[in-house]
C-alpha cells in the first residue's frame, strides 16, 4: 500500500497547489461580481436603498370674488399598515379595536392599496387627533401600524355649495383609464364633481418627487441627499365669481323647503354670484373614507340630494318663459304692442277642449305688456296658435333652451326643447295634436329647462338682448403669483329687436310695478325690481313655484331664478324667496341695514 | 524557557494584527447605524478582545509545544466533559445550543473542543506505529473525531462540525495519506449529495466504480468504499428527514437562493449586491448602503467580507487575500521547518481550521457555499473566536521559535 503515502516534499507541493486553487477560485469570484457584474449589482444596491415617493402638492384654495375661503386645506392623519411588518393577531385586531373598523375590512383596504409590502398602505384617513395620540403611545400595541399627516379637502359648510364645489376623493380605475395624467395614480386624489373636477388639473399642481433612503425592513432613515429633490408645484387657487354673502343669503332664505334651486348671476357679464341646490349634502363627508352605510342614504333618499338641481335638475319653466312667446309674436309681425286678442273668460276653446286660464273670473282684452303683468294664459294661447310649434320651438331654441350654458363646470344638462321632429318620433307622424303647441306656449308640456338656463335667459332681457356664457371662475392665482382673469364670453344675442327688448322689459317690471301685477309685493322704495313668476304643473304632486327677478331696473346688476319643487304658486312661494335674496344684495350695496328694505313677503294669494 | 524575540515569526503576527485590525475598522462600520449604542460599540468591545486574545497569544508562545504534547489527551477528556455539560447548562441563541453564559460574556466550549482534538489527533499521530492507511488508524483517529462532532451536532451546530472533519482530513493528509484515500473517505458524502437525484446518483457511481479499478486500494477497502456509497445513496432521504429545518432550509437554499427572497437566500442575494456594487475601489468608509442600511444581516459575523467588499472594493479584499496568503504560506514554511512531528501536525491542522472558515466564510458572503453561519477568522466579530484563532496564530510561532526540539 506504499502507493498512498505521500512524502513530505509532494505534501507540501500539494498544499501549495490547493492553497493556490482556492485563491484564484475566490478571486474569479470577486473579479465576477466586482468588475463583470458591477454595473448591475450596483444599480440594485441603489434601488435597495432609495424609494422614490412623490410629494402631494398643496390643492389650490378656492375663495369667493372677495377673497372669502370657499374651499381650504386641513390637517388630516391617515392610519396605514406596513403589510410586512404585521404581527399575527395583533396588529390587525388591536388596530380594528381602535379605530373601529372590521378586520376582514381593513386586510381588504391593505391589500387594494398596497403598493409593496414594505410601504405603509392607507387603512383610513382622517382618524381622529385622540387616535392618533394612542398611536403614538401604546406603539407596542400596534407593530406595523404608521400614521401620516396629509391635507384634507374642507369645504366651507355654511354656503351650502357643494352644487359647484364638487368634492374630491380617490381616483377609481376607471378614472385611471380615462384621464391621460402621467401623474395619476392609485391614491391619488382628484375632483369626482363640481370646479374641483372641471378645473382639477389647475387645482392638484404638479406632485414633486423625493428620494428617501430606507432600510431593509423599510424603515426610514432620512431624505437621500445625494439626488435633488423635484419640488412639488403647489395647485393653483381659484376666483370664482360667487358672493358668499349672497350664497348665505341664498341658502338661508331657502331654509324652510325641501327642494329647488336658486341661481344668481350678473347679466353684465355671466358671472354666477350664488348658486344652490336643495336639499344639499356635506361635500366634506367624500374628504374621509365615506363609510357604505352614509353613502347609501344619502345614494337613497328620495329628496335626491346628489342632483345638482341648477344644473340638471330639469323642470317645465311654466309662464316664466312667456317673454319668448310675446317676444316671438311681435318679431313675426303677428302682434302689435297694441294687440289684442280675443277677451280672456278664463280660458280659451281649441277644437273640443277648453285650456284654462290660471285666473279662472278671466283677465279680459290684454296687450302685450299686460298679459306679461298678469301672466295671462289665453293670450298666450291664441298667440301661440299663430306661431305653431316649429316656429316658437326655433325662438325659445334662439333663447338659448334645450342647449347647454357650457358653464365652466362638468355634467350639464341640456334640456328638452321640443318641435315638430321630436313629436314626430314621440308619437308618430301626425299622431300628435297641434293643439300641444298652446302647452308649449305656457312653458309647459314637455318643454324642459334648467335653473341655468332660465336665470341666462333673464340675463339677456337684463342686458339689452346680449347673453353672456354663465361662468364660475373669475381668477386663476398660479403658484408663482401671476394670474390669468376669465374675461366674459357672449354666447349669443337673444332673436328680438331692440322695440321688442322694450316690450317685454316693460312686462318685466310691471310684474312688480303694475297694479295686477303677480309678484308686486315685491315692489319697494329704495330699489326697484322687476321678474316673472311661473307656476309648472306637475303631474306627481304640487305645482313647482318660480320666480325670476331683475334689479335693479335702471341698470340691472343681478338676476336671480329661484325654483321651489311642489310648493304651490310662483307667487306665493318663489316670489318672496327671491325677493329676500334680492334685498340682501341690494341692501349691502346701497348701504342700507336689511330690515329697513320693505320688501316683503307678497301674501296675496290673487296673483300668479 | 526564555525565547529570543528575533527567532518570532514576525510576517505572521503582522498579518494577524492587520486582518484583526480591519475587523475592528469593519465591525465600527458594519454597526455604525445600529439601534442601540450596545450595537454600535461592538468595535470597542472586539478591540478589548483583541488584547485578551492577544495576552492568550502571547502565553501560549512562552508555553513549549512539549507541554501540549504531553497534556493532548488531558485536554481532550476536559472539553468533551464541557460539550456533553452545554448541552444541559447552555444558553440558547438562534436556536442553537452554544454557550456557556458568565455575566455579558459567552463562551462556546466547541471552540476549545477544536483546540483539544487538534492537540489529540497531532499526539496520537505523531506517535502511533500504525501504518498510514490501515483501517485501525482510521478508524481509531476517527472516533476521536466523532465524539465532540456527535455533541455538537445534538446542539445542533453543521458549521462547527464540520470544522473538526476538516481537521481530520487536514491531518490524515499531513500524516502521510494520499489524497486518493481521502477521496474515497469523502465519496459517500458525494454520494449523500447526488442521491438528490437518481440518475446523478447512478453517473456517479458508476465513475466511483471506475476509479476505484484504476487505484485498486485493496479488496476491504474497496468493499466498504461500495457498501458506504451503495448505503449513503439510500440511506439519503431518510438522514434528510432528520436535518433540523434551518439545516434543510439552508442546504435548499443554497440550491437554489431564489426560493426564499426575505431568507436565508435574501442574505445571499443582498450580500452579492454588496460586494458587487462595490466595485473596484469600494463606496469609502462608513458609506456601505447596504451595510448602514440593514440589507446585509449580521454584517459584523456572518457577512463582514461583505462589508469589505462594498466599502473597500476588489482592492480592499486583494488585501484581505492576501494577508491570509501570508498566513498560509507561513504556516506551511513552519510546518515544513520543525522537527517536532507534533508540532508539525499541531501547525498544519490549525491552518486547516482558519483555511476552512476562510473559504466557507468568503465563499458564502460570494455566493459559491450555503449560509454556515462560521465566521471569518480574525475578522468577524465575536470574542471567544477571536481568541481562538490567536491561540492558533501562538500555536504556530512557538512551534517556529523552537524549531529544532524534538
Amino acid at each position: 500500500m506504499s502507493q498512498f503515502k505521500l512524502s513530505i516534499d509532494n505534501r507540501e507541493k500539494l498544499s501549495y497547489i490547493f492553497i493556490v486553487l482556492i485563491f484564484l477560485t475566490l478571486i474569479i469570484g470577486l473579479f465576477k461580481l466586482q468588475i463583470l457584474e458591477h454595473a448591475g449589482l450596483a444599480k440594485q444596491s441603489e434601488n435597495n436603498r432609495i424609494r422614490v415617493e412623490s410629494i402631494i402638492p398643496r390643492r389650490g384654495i378656492v375663495t369667493d370674488r372677495n377673497g372669502q375661503i370657499i374651499i381650504d386645506n386641513r390637517p388630516s392623519y391617515t392610519v396605514s399598515v406596513v403589510p410586512a411588518e404585521i404581527v399575527k393577531g395583533k396588529t390587525i385586531e388591536n388596530l380594528s379595536e381602535l379605530i373601529a373598523l372590521d378586520t376582514n375590512l381593513i386586510r381588504k383596504r391593505i391589500r387594494r392599496n398596497m403598493v409593496s409590502r414594505y410601504q405603509p398602505s392607507p387603512v383610513k384617513r382622517d382618524i381622529s387627533f385622540e387616535i392618533v395620540a394612542i398611536l403614538e403611545e401604546q406603539y407596542k400595541k400596534f407593530p406595523g401600524v404608521v400614521y401620516q399627516m396629509e391635507r384634507v379637502r374642507q369645504y366651507n359648510r355654511q354656503l351650502g355649495a357643494e352644487t359647484y364645489t364638487g368634492y374630491v376623493g380617490e381616483v377609481s380605475e376607471n378614472e385611471l383609464k380615462k384621464i391621460a395624467d402621467a401623474e395619476l395614480h392609485l391614491g391619488s386624489i382628484i375632483g369626482k364633481k363640481g370646479i374641483e373636477k372641471k378645473y382639477d388639473a389647475i387645482l392638484r399642481g404638479r406632485e414633486g418627487t423625493k428620494y428617501i433612503e430606507i432600510t431593509a425592513s423599510g424603515q426610514l432613515v432620512g431624505e437621500y441627499a445625494d439626488k435633488n429633490k423635484i419640488p412639488a408645484e403647489p395647485g393653483s387657487n381659484l376666483v370664482l365669481s360667487i358672493d358668499n354673502d349672497l350664497q348665505i343669503a341664498s341658502t338661508q332664505a331657502f331654509d324652510t323647503f325641501c327642494c329647488g334651486a336658486i341661481v344668481a348671476m350678473d347679466p353684465r357679464n355671466g358671472e354666477i354670484l350664488a348658486m344652490a341646490s336643495f336639499p344639499g349634502y356635506d361635500a366634506n363627508i367624500f374628504s374621509s373614507v365615506i363609510p357604505e352605510s352614509l353613502w347609501n342614504e344619502i345614494r337613497d333618499d328620495s329628496t335626491h340630494p346628489l342632483l345638482n338641481r341648477p344644473l340638471k335638475g330639469l323642470y317645465p319653466p311654466g309662464s316664466t318663459v312667456k317673454f319668448v312667446g310675446v317676444g316671438a309674436g311681435l318679431e313675426e309681425g303677428l302682434i302689435t304692442e297694441n294687440t289684442k286678442y280675443k277677451p280672456c273668460i278664463g280660458g280659451y276653446q281649441f277644437g273640443n277642449r277648453f285650456f284654462g286660464c290660471w285666473k279662472e273670473s278671466g283677465h279680459g282684452s290684454l296687450n302685450a305688456a299686460h298679459t306679461l303683468e298678469q301672466s295671462c294664459d289665453t293670450y298666450m294661447y291664441q298667440l301661440g296658435l299663430k306661431l305653431g310649434v316649429d316656429k316658437l320651438s326655433e325662438y325659445y331654441r334662439e333663447c338659448g333652451f334645450g342647449i347647454k350654458t357650457d358653464v365652466d363646470l362638468p355634467q350639464e344638462a341640456s334640456g328638452l326643447n321640443p318641435n315638430t321632429t321630436y313629436y314626430d318620433k314621440r308619437y308618430g307622424k301626425r299622431k300628435w295634436s297641434i293643439g300641444l303647441v298652446l302647452n308649449n306656449s305656457i312653458g309647459q308640456g314637455e318643454l324642459l329647462v334648467t335653473p341655468l338656463q332660465l336665470a341666462r335667459f333673464f340675463c339677456g332681457l337684463a342686458n339689452n338682448g346680449i347673453v353672456y356664457k354663465p361662468h364660475i371662475v373669475k381668477k386663476i392665482q398660479y403658484f408663482d403669483k401671476t394670474e390669468t382673469i376669465i374675461e366674459p364670453e357672449i354666447a349669443f344675442t337673444l332673436p328680438f329687436s331692440k322695440n321688442t327688448l322694450k316690450i317685454l322689459y316693460e312686462g318685466l317690471s310691471l310684474v312688480v310695478d303694475g297694479k295686477h301685477g303677480t309678484a308686486k309685493k315685491l315692489k319697494n322704495e329704495y330699489y326697484s325690481i322687476g321678474g316673472k313668476t311661473g307656476t309648472s304643473e306637475n303631474p306627481h304632486g304640487e305645482n313647482h313655484s318660480w320666480f325670476a327677478a331683475v334689479a335693479p331696473l335702471e341698470d340691472p346688476e343681478i338676476v336671480v331664478v329661484a325654483i321651489v319643487e311642489n310648493s304651490g304658486h310662483g307667487s306665493e312661494i318663489a316670489a318672496p324667496l327671491v325677493g329676500k335674496i334680492i334685498k340682501s344684495y341690494m341692501a349691502k350695496k346701497l348701504g342700507i341695514p336689511l330690515d329697513e328694505v320693505d320688501a316683503d313677503v307678497a301674501q296675496s294669494g290673487d296673483s300668479l | 524557557m526564555t525565547i529570543k524575540y528575533s527567532a518570532l515569526d514576525w510576517k505572521l503576527i503582522l498579518a494577524a494584527t492587520l486582518l484583526t485590525l480591519i475587523g475592528v475598522v469593519l465591525i465600527m462600520s458594519a454597526q455604525h447605524n445600529a439601534s442601540t449604542e450596545y450595537q454600535q460599540n461592538y468595535y470597542q468591545r472586539q478591540l478589548i478582545w483583541f488584547a485578551i486574545a492577544f495576552f492568550i497569544f502571547a502565553v501560549i508562545v512562552h508555553i513549549p509545544p512539549k507541554l501540549f504534547d504531553l497534556l493532548a489527551y488531558v485536554i481532550y477528556g476536559f472539553s468533551i466533559l464541557l460539550l456533553i455539560l452545554v448541552l444541559f447548562v447552555g444558553t440558547a441563541k438562534m436556536g442553537a445550543l452554544r454557550w456557556f453564559s458568565f455575566g455579558s460574556i459567552n463562551f462556546a466550549p466547541s471552540d476549545l473542543a477544536k483546540v483539544a482534538l487538534l492537540f489529540a489527533l497531532s499526539r496520537f499521530l505523531a506517535y502511533t506505529k500504525l501504518p498510514v492507511a490501515s483501517k485501525r488508524r482510521l478508524a481509531l483517529t476517527s472516533f476521536m473525531v466523532a465524539v465532540p462532532v456527535l455533541l455538537i451536532l445534538k446542539q445542533p451546530d453543521l458549521g462547527t462540525s464540520l470544522v473538526f472533519l476538516v481537521v481530520l482530513f487536514v491531518l490524515w493528509f499531513w500524516s502521510g495519506l494520499s489524497p486518493f484515500y481521502l477521496l474515497l473517505i469523502v465519496s459517500p458524502i458525494i454520494s449523500l449529495i447526488t442521491a438528490s437525484h437518481w440518475l446523478a446518483w447512478a453517473i456517479y457511481f458508476v465513475l466511483l466504480l471506475i476509479f476505484l479499478f484504476t487505484i485498486r486500494p485493496g479488496l476491504l477497502f474497496g468493499v466498504i468504499t461500495v457498501i458506504t456509497n451503495l448505503a449513503f445513496g439510500a440511506v439519503m432521504p431518510f438522514l434528510w428527514n432528520h436535518l433540523a429545518d434551518y439545516q434543510k432550509l439552508r442546504i435548499l437554499t443554497f440550491l437554489d437562493p431564489g426560493r426564499d427572497p426575505r431568507g436565508a437566500g435574501y442574505q445571499i442575494i443582498q450580500s452579492k449586491i454588496a460586494i458587487g456594487s462595490g466595485g473596484i475601489f469600494g463606496k469609502g468608509l462608513l458609506n456601505g448602503s447596504q451595510t448602514r442600511l440593514d440589507f446585509l444581516p449580521e454584517p459584523h459575523t456572518d457577512f463582514i467580507f461583505s462589508v469589505l467588499g462594498e466599502e473597500f472594493g476588489l482592492f480592499g479584499a486583494l488585501i484581505l487575500l492576501f494577508l491570509f496568503g501570508v498566513i498560509f504560506y507561513r504556516a506551511i514554511r513552519i510546518a515544513m521547518h520543525c522537527r517536532s512531528k507534533f508540532s508539525s501536525l499541531l501547525v498544519m491542522g490549525a491552518a486547516g481550521i482558519i483555511m476552512f472558515q476562510f473559504i466557507v466564510n468568503i465563499g458564502m458572503a460570494l455566493g459559491f457555499m450555503p449560509v454556515t453561519g462560521l465566521p471569518l477568522p480574525f475578522v468577524s466579530y465575536g470574542g471567544t473566536s477571536l481568541v481562538l484563532f490567536w491561540a492558533l496564530i501562538g500555536f504556530m510561532v512557538a512551534a517556529e521559535a523552537r524549531w529544532q526540539e524534538y
